[in-house]
């Protein structure tokens, strides 16, 4: 309870902090000579820009420089310039699997969950009876804490008894095969990740593209169909470059999503031998062998690897996404 | 091509295939549900299982007789009454926080220009692309120099500086629908802009409110990586870290009907508070999709 006590006691101190941080900057901003509106407006956002600099922008640049030294959780630390990324790329036994299965992770479970929730989308912009229960139903998996989603697919994928290999049983009787131990088999650990992602096609992606679907003007479907074009090219000609800025937004989302799986991946527990996700490696070297220049330096290259990959899909948009305001 | 003039001349007439479809969709429709409430249902039913049967082949869809006991069994195992009494300390001060700062910046980023705002804006957008893991181990150090690592504070003292810039952003979308006019007649009025802010602007964005209510709580009720780093002193675990314990070494076999009973518990609440505010939920997710 003490614990809680004081905690809540410091708690309450940071906003009267921010309030006389934010006075100080309204002043200060009025003596150089700003408006009153402009000075309220920075003191105003102050909270969010001092959070910003203190928990974000230090810790960026601070991480990079970890990322170049050897350094422990207790403070002391030693420049040692690029060892820490020449030792990853080199010789580290745990290091280019774990890229490979995060990459992988990503290539095989994004894709299902953007086309996917597309498709879902489209069938629940039908207008038939009792659409508002589905649409509910749909959300929940979106709804269910990580944590239990995690270790519900687990014990589904159970190689003894869960339901998924009963279900599988027939087909597996007849070719006379094996039943798989879906998250103990570095060979079916990726099968398994892309079987449990088709569940998270349902939920938040799903709305997204639902609203974006109520957006399209009708009467490009009418034109459409005056002029005899089937459901096909109506998909590919209206309905894709219409809604192609939300499929942008979801693809990028989605993608730095997947990049960054880790609380699923520790309940899951694949089996290292199909690698480790980067996460898991930075959680790993910083907090449990205590190496937070190691750890810095993973953080960092899944960082790159993230940006590129989000760079190269902004730089790919003018071929495929189609800005209504811009054709006008 | 082929379908839509089957539609004119075909032997079926529009009202017939206009029936086959449906019928279609329907079908699709439940089969898809299915798919989404079999898991449930099997978590359920593993949860009340007894002991002996868990490991049953084929699989006992219904358990006989229900272990209704198998969740006081799991909740005792660890002190998870405990647990769930921090868990819910360090959601209300998050939620509490993140609400109260996310508004007032929000209102700040919709309602007011000064030199270099919508750059900021931008610089917040942007953030959102950030993966937290980069900003991890520095975050831990600061922390740790003031002396709080092992202590709830690295986990709820943040949410006073705004740090989910999704609910900023949210909440400033919805700012901006509100009328120019309504500002100025409460300020001709007299009002100042506490009193415009508190009578004028927040009644108008109460859905936005509660939509980051629920994220919020949902944020910080999922929340597993902070607690797990942060926290060292069993007695103030949350639920989902103490959930990571219970499931056992690596060599362990997992007590299933155990974790699948927690796993019920543990989704519970967030599940209650979706069916009771779907709304809300549903229409934040959808205005920041569209938006911009």
């Amino acid at each position: 309870m003490q614990s809680h006590l004081d905690t809540l006691m410091r708690w309450l101190l940071v906003p009267a902090a921010l309030l006389v941080l934010a006075a100080v900057i309204y002043w200060a901003f009025r003596a150089v000579g700003w408006k009153t509106k402009q000075a309220l407006g920075i003191a105003l956002i102050s909270p969010w820009l001092i959070g910003f600099l203190v928990f974000t922008v230090y810790p960026l640049g601070n991480s990079l420089y970890l990322s170049f030294t050897e350094s422990s959780i207790f403070g002391h630390s030693k420049w040692v310039g690029l060892d820490n990324y020449i030792k990853l790329l080199m010789n580290d036994v745990e290091f280019w699997p774990s890229v490979r299965i995060t990459l992988l992770y990503a290539a095989v479970t994004l894709p299902i969950g953007v086309i996917g929730a597309l498709l879902i989308a489209m069938l629940l912009n039908n207008k038939i009876k009792g659409i508002g229960t589905f649409r509910t139903i749909y959300f929940l998996p979106a709804v269910l804490p990580e944590v239990a989603v995690a270790l519900l697919w687990r014990w589904m994928f159970n190689s003894e008894s869960g339901i998924i290999n009963y279900s599988l049983s027939p087909i597996l009787n007849v070719f006379g095969l094996d039943k798989p131990n879906w998250f103990g088999d570095p060979g079916f650990v990726l099968t398994a990740f892309a079987i449990m992602s088709v569940w998270g096609i349902f939920g938040t992606n799903t709305v997204v593209f639902l609203a974006g679907l109520q957006g399209v003007p009708k009467s490009l479907y009418e034109a459409a169909d005056m002029d005899g074009a089937n459901a096909f090219t109506k998909f590919r000609s209206i309905t894709v470059p219409q809604i192609s800025p939300v499929i942008l937004l979801q693809v990028i989302m989605g993608m730095i999503g997947a990049l960054q799986i880790f609380t699923i991946a520790m309940f899951v527990r694949p089996t290292t031998a199909a690698g480790k996700f980067m996460n898991q490696l930075v959680y790993e070297r910083g907090f449990t062998q205590m190496q937070m220049g190691e750890a810095s330096a993973v953080a960092w290259v899944l960082f790159i690897i993230i940006l590129a990959l989000t760079l190269l899909v902004i730089r790919s948009t003018p071929a495929w996404v189609h800005y209504e305001s811009e054709s006008r | 091509m082929a379908k839509a003039s089957m539609v004119r001349t075909g032997p079926l007439t529009r009202k017939q295939s206009e029936w086959i479809k449906r019928t279609v969709i329907y079908v699709i429709v439940i089969a898809l549900a299915a798919v989404i409430l079999v898991p449930f249902f099997w978590m359920l039913s593993t949860a009340l299982q007894p002991k002996g049967d868990i490991f049953a082949w084929p699989p006992q869809w219904i358990p006989d007789p229900p272990q209704w006991h198998n969740f006081k069994d799991a909740w005792t195992a660890l002190p998870f009454t405990r647990y769930l009494g921090n868990t819910l300390f360090i959601v209300a001060l998050g939620l509490i926080g993140e609400l109260a700062s996310a508004t007032l910046v929000a209102y700040g980023f919709a309602r007011f220009r000064f030199p270099g705002s919508s750059l900021l804006f931008l610089v917040l957008l942007a953030t959102m692309m950030l993966p937290f893991h980069v900003t991890l181990i520095p975050t831990f150090l600061i922390w740790q120099q003031f002396g709080l690592v092992g202590e709830f504070d690295p986990l709820v003292l943040r949410s006073w500086t705004a740090w989910g810039p999704f609910y900023i952003f949210l909440l400033r979308q919805f700012f901006m629908t509100i009328p120019r006019e309504l500002d100025d007649a409460a300020e001709i009025d007299g009002a100042n802009m506490f009193q415009t802010f508190f009578k004028v602007m927040l009644p108008q964005i109460k859905p936005a409110l509660l939509a980051v209510g629920i994220f919020a709580f949902r944020g910080y009720w999922n929340d597993f990586l902070g607690p797990l780093i942060y926290l060292n002193d069993m007695s103030l675990y949350t639920l989902n870290v103490g959930m990571y314990f219970f499931m056992g070494g690596v060599n362990e076999a997992p007590q299933w009907h155990y974790l699948m009973a927690m796993s019920v518990i543990v989704a519970l609440p967030v599940i209650m508070l979706f069916f009771l505010a779907q709304r809300y939920f549903i229409e934040g997710i959808t205005f920041t999709g569209i938006k911009d």
